[in-house]
């Protein structure tokens, strides 16, 4: 016979190093001599997608089309620490470094600009590579030009910015602080699952996650964060296991034998995305990485224990583990 | 080496070459070392992963589990064949336009397995895709985005359209 349930977790993420650990990213920008925008910066794109991220935020802030952004990456030569791809960090550290280092070479252009036009601020503005004056659009001036003129007049269009947020240790007799971590990420996830209570075998048939990303500045990559870190969360609620013999010996070092899910263990997956602006963020944006998988498992435990009132408080929940369970509940204990 | 190398040809991405191979050598290794297309990427080197799947006489393999001398009188297909050097293929336009890269690593094999089951079947099910592509593992992803990439080509390419 099988039995569906329905289970419910949250994850609460504080991203960043946090904890008083020095944390902070550098990146430097500038407007080349033809009229492309040059972004430096070391964080490391493991294909979630921080690159991408940096690229929009610049474009944004400088008006200038994503496909004008050149990126230099993640070389000593020529970059400073971006810290590392890890704790979640990327998109709010880089992001507003990057954006950060925007806003300074923004006005750099515009300093120049209102010298060449004899105007201030709001009477210029930027748009498609050029600065354009309001109401004499013809008299606009593309980035290429305004760089031959900097150079002309020994100046440079280009800034270097960082993003260098101060964080306090946690008292260790209760783990509370001032500021722990800069932000935190909220992400809630809820499965649906079937157990066949005759082999323990459990399949997950359907999953919504809600993360809470602040602002998702590429959503589509918000989405495959949520859904590869889904993924993960069911491997570690069901399958994933290093095993070791009484010698230390890994039992089961391949693909084969330590399990993860393939494309027929994980569900059609509903990603909602919660957009609640974090103030300290770039456009408002928060991490994603880690907590995409973290509310998954206790979701999918929850779930069995809806359906058929077992509780596993070990991972993963393998069928062994489920049908012993099954069997205690049965003779009463 | 030297005195029991086979030789072998074998048609890879429509051009014939005529090799030396020593007898031991991985048809992994005969794209990546020798003909120098490093697009078929090696994960596990035991057939577990997937990574490496190229088509074989419109077959899918994991090139890590073929010898070089298996290949003889083969017609192969590996990543560098799927567009023209000019223009991508259309089920790599759609994995791009779905987000279903994300680190890349999976990726060149998930691209010639759905070219597999699209050659099988223009018009495949959710299922028959994910049965598809189950022989390739990701860690990133998910699948989700593979398989909807996947669904995006069926349509592109003249397939599509029934959502069974």
């Amino acid at each position: 016979m099988k039995k569906r349930g329905v289970g419910i977790a949250s994850v609460m993420f504080g991203f960043g190093y946090g904890e008083g650990f020095p944390d902070h990213s550098t990146a430097s920008i500038r407007i080349k001599p033809d009229g492309r925008v040059e972004v430096k910066t070391a964080a490391a794109d493991v294909g979630q997608g921080v690159l991408t991220v940096v690229s929009q935020i610049a474009a944004e802030i400088l008006g200038v089309p994503v496909e004008s952004i050149d990126l230099v990456n993640g070389d000593t030569a020529v970059t400073r620490s971006s810290g590392s791809t890890s704790a979640t960090r990327q998109t709010f550290f880089t992001g507003n470094a990057v954006m950060n280092t925007a806003q300074i070479l923004r006005s750099i252009i515009f300093d120049l600009a209102v010298k060449v036009y004899g105007k201030t601020y709001p009477e210029l503005y930027f748009e498609n590579s050029c600065v354009v004056p309001h109401g004499a659009e013809e008299k606009k001036i593309s980035f290429a030009e305004l760089a031959k003129i900097a150079a002309e007049r020994g100046e440079k269009l280009e800034a270097e910015g960082s993003y260098f947020p101060i964080t306090t240790p946690p008292d260790p007799s209760n783990g509370q602080g001032e500021r722990v971590y800069v932000s935190y990420t909220f992400v809630t996830t809820i499965a649906e699952v079937e157990i066949d209570l005759g082999t323990g075998q459990v399949e997950v048939i359907r999953m919504v996650a809600a993360p809470d990303v602040g602002q998702a500045i590429h959503p589509q990559n918000v989405e495959g964060q949520m859904e590869g870190g889904s993924a993960q969360g069911i491997g570690m609620a069901l399958m994933e296991e290093i095993l070791f013999d009484e010698y230390g010996t890994l039992l089961n070092p391949n693909l084969s034998t330590y399990l993860i899910p393939t494309s027929l263990d994980v569900p059609r997956m509903q990603t909602v995305i919660v957009e609640d602006e974090e103030p300290l963020g770039p456009f408002g944006a928060k991490g994603i990485g880690e907590p995409a998988m973290i509310s998954t498992a206790p979701a999918i435990i929850n779930a069995i224990y809806n359906a058929c009132g077992v509780r596993i408080k070990e991972l993963p929940a393998t069928p062994e583990k489920i049908l012993r369970e099954l069997k205690k509940l049965a003779a009463g204990n | 080496m030297g005195d029991n190398r086979l030789m072998i040809k074998v048609t890879v991405n429509d051009r014939l070459y005529e090799l030396q191979v020593d007898p031991e050598l991985r048809l992994v290794d005969l794209l990546r070392d020798e003909l120098g297309l490093t697009g078929t990427k090696e994960g596990c080197g035991k057939g577990e992963c997937g990574a490496c799947t190229i088509i074989m006489n419109g077959k899918t393999v994991n090139s890590c589990m073929v010898l070089a001398f298996q290949a003889d009188g083969s017609e192969i297909l590996t990543i560098e064949g799927m567009g023209d050097g000019e223009e991508l293929h259309p089920i790599q336009e759609a994995f791009i336009r779905q987000g279903a890269v994300q680190c890349g690593y999976c990726t060149p094999g998930m691209v010639l397995s759905a070219k597999a089951i699209l050659d099988k079947n223009p018009n495949p099910s959710e299922e028959e895709i994910r049965k598809g592509i189950s022989g390739n593992l990701c860690r990133c992803t998910g699948y989700q985005k593979i398989v909807d990439a996947i669904k995006d080509a069926a349509e592109v390419m003249g397939g599509g359209g029934d959502e069974r």
